[in-house]
């Protein structure tokens, strides 16, 4: 068969599915982002109640940040200029460890499966101490060299994320396995209207999340029992 | 430092020789130097402009160059205690941010100098039909300089849109702590949240040989208006937001842990996180919600007691409004 459009779209649906399978090991499972310290508190307890704080989740860090970041990549904007930006807006410790820790690992895994010189250069400048090396812009290197236009990679990165979080509060709060998928039935709603408002935000609007939540995060630090590293 | 009168939206306008336009406002006809430092903004009229440089000289710190335009204006300095500090207090001749407002304050500590900056009262925003109303300042802190930033709360009233934009460039050796405390006005309904929306931009830079990094961006954003900003993950229930940054290089998570403990104490859900190191320097980022200004100007207080007693060997503050 000649090697067509239609072969070229199909390899990186592929690809992208590889890159979003919460099996991808980069340590997904062991970050809650802030919603353990929610348990702690007795505020998430439920699937109704994880379900608010998810929304709440998508509609703010995964839309001013790491969305934006990746939106941000796509037009061309220097891959060492967003990384130091979303080092310097993670105001909280562990969200920042974890964006960092994850990223690595992508970067490692996406040089290994999806080369890609933007990705070697990225690489790079985290081997060098040149830039720290975040999830989301490893993410969008990889989905961009691979020709994944920005709303597919935009809600195929967003749905990840939440894919994780909602596997690992099924384990933490506990819910049952068809709560976890009720969920992430309705986050989809979210997660599309996250993606659209993306392309509507301004540079001014990157890393506005909202004080509960960052707050949140950063008690996590300080939590005493917790099963997350975040 | 808590003003209720201020919260229920009482306008004062400060005693002062010069007559007030026709929107309250002091319009002073004679700056105290010549020219501005920096240009005019182009895309907004300004309504006020302050400009202030403080220097060292014979150990106390002074103004080396002093600026104002239109509605912001400085007390005559003064010094609250014999460590060199030079204390102004910001006036708004006007009482208030309006419409399409735009404020811009150019501040710079020089090389060793020390400087607090406070307000008179708090800074009052009220409706801003279809626009919003703005406040632009640059601070830039020299080699081993102290600038310590203390206002009065921001209050938004209802309909009441406003931007605050904060570019701040430190060196390593600078010390910097900045305290602010942002709540609700009281609207004619008793609701909290009646305002359009708020943004708070804070950037900060570290200054090595010329080149400068971001250590910090720091970006609220609430939009109470046609959103639920009252619930988890955005307000918490509460409605008054605090925050204290503080850049310096003895900042560490010893710190971080000692200043968590001393906010355990107040009626607040407050977070502490470092920033990642920048230059040898590194930031400490407190966020707190509660319902009352005067419990988070407590915990903040609390914070920056313990700060100026260690690390300046001053008394906590006393600030004694004008």
């Amino acid at each position: 068969m000649p090697n067509t459009a239609t072969d070229s779209g199909m390899s990186y649906q592929l690809a992208l599915q590889q890159l979003t399978d919460s099996a991808l090991p980069t340590g997904a499972f062991a970050h809650s982002l802030g919603f353990e310290t929610y348990i702690e508190r007795g505020l998430v307890h439920d699937e109704e109640s994880f379900g608010v704080w998810l929304a709440a989740f998508i509609g703010q860090q995964l839309t001013f940040s790491d969305g934006l970041a990746i939106r941000f990549l796509y037009e061309g904007v220097p891959v060492p200029d967003l990384d130091s930006l979303l080092t310097a807006q993670l105001l909280p410790r562990q969200l920042r460890e974890a964006s960092v820790k994850m990223g690595s690992r992508l970067l490692e895994i996406g040089s290994e499966v999806f080369p890609s010189p933007a990705l070697d250069e990225y690489r790079d400048l985290v081997a060098t101490g040149r830039a720290a090396g975040h999830q989301p812009l490893a993410f969008a290197a990889v989905a961009r060299s691979l020709g994944v236009p920005l709303p597919e990679a935009l809600a195929a990165y967003l749905f990840a994320a939440v894919t994780s979080l909602t596997q690992n509060a099924v384990r933490a709060i506990p819910l049952g396995q068809n709560a976890g998928q009720r969920l992430l039935r309705k986050a989809s709603d979210g997660v599309a209207a996250a993606a659209e408002r993306i392309g509507h935000l301004t540079p001014d609007d990157f890393g506005a999340i909202s004080p509960g939540l960052e707050i949140s995060q950063m008690r996590h630090e300080r939590q005493r029992a917790r099963m997350f590293m975040s | 430092m808590s003003t209720t009168a201020a919260e229920a939206g009482l306008v004062t306008i400060s005693p002062g020789p010069a007559a007030a336009d026709d929107r309250g406002r002091v319009r002073f006809a004679v700056p105290a130097t010549p020219r501005p430092l920096s240009p005019a903004s182009a895309d907004r009229p300004e309504i006020g402009r302050l400009e202030l440089r403080v220097a060292v000289r014979d150990q106390r710190s002074v103004a080396a160059h002093q600026y104002h335009q239109g509605a912001l204006r400085v007390l005559r300095p003064h010094y609250l205690d014999d460590s060199g500090q030079v204390c102004y207090v910001l006036v708004n001749p006007g009482g208030a941010y309006l419409g399409a407002d735009l404020f811009v304050l150019d501040v710079e500590v020089g090389d060793g100098a020390k400087l607090l900056l406070t307000t008179q009262s708090a800074t009052k925003v009220y409706r801003t039909p279809g626009s919003f109303a703005e406040q632009r300042m640059r601070l830039r802190l020299g080699e081993g300089s102290q600038l310590e930033l203390a206002p009065d709360q921001l209050i938004a009233y209802r309909e009441a849109s406003y931007r605050q934009n904060t570019h701040i460039t430190v060196r390593p050796s600078s010390s910097l702590v900045m305290a602010e405390v942002v709540t609700p006005g009281w609207s004619p309904d008793g609701e909290s949240f009646r305002y359009e929306k708020l943004r708070l931009r804070t950037e900060i830079h570290v200054e090595v040989a010329g080149q400068t990094q971001l250590l910090a961006l720091d970006n609220v954003l609430i939009r109470p208006s046609g959103n639920d900003v009252t619930g988890m993950g955005f307000m918490e229930g509460f409605s008054h937001l605090g925050s204290l940054i503080v850049v310096d290089a003895r900042v560490d998570q010893a710190l971080a842990d000692e200043l968590h403990h001393v906010t355990a104490a107040h009626d607040a859900y407050t977070g502490v996180s470092l920033t990642a190191p920048v230059a040898g320097t590194a930031g400490l980022v407190l966020r707190s919600l509660s319902n009352s200004t005067g419990e988070l100007n407590r915990l903040l207080g609390a914070c920056t007691t313990l700060l100026r007693d260690r690390w300046y060997g001053q008394a906590p503050l006393n600030l004694r409004k004008y």
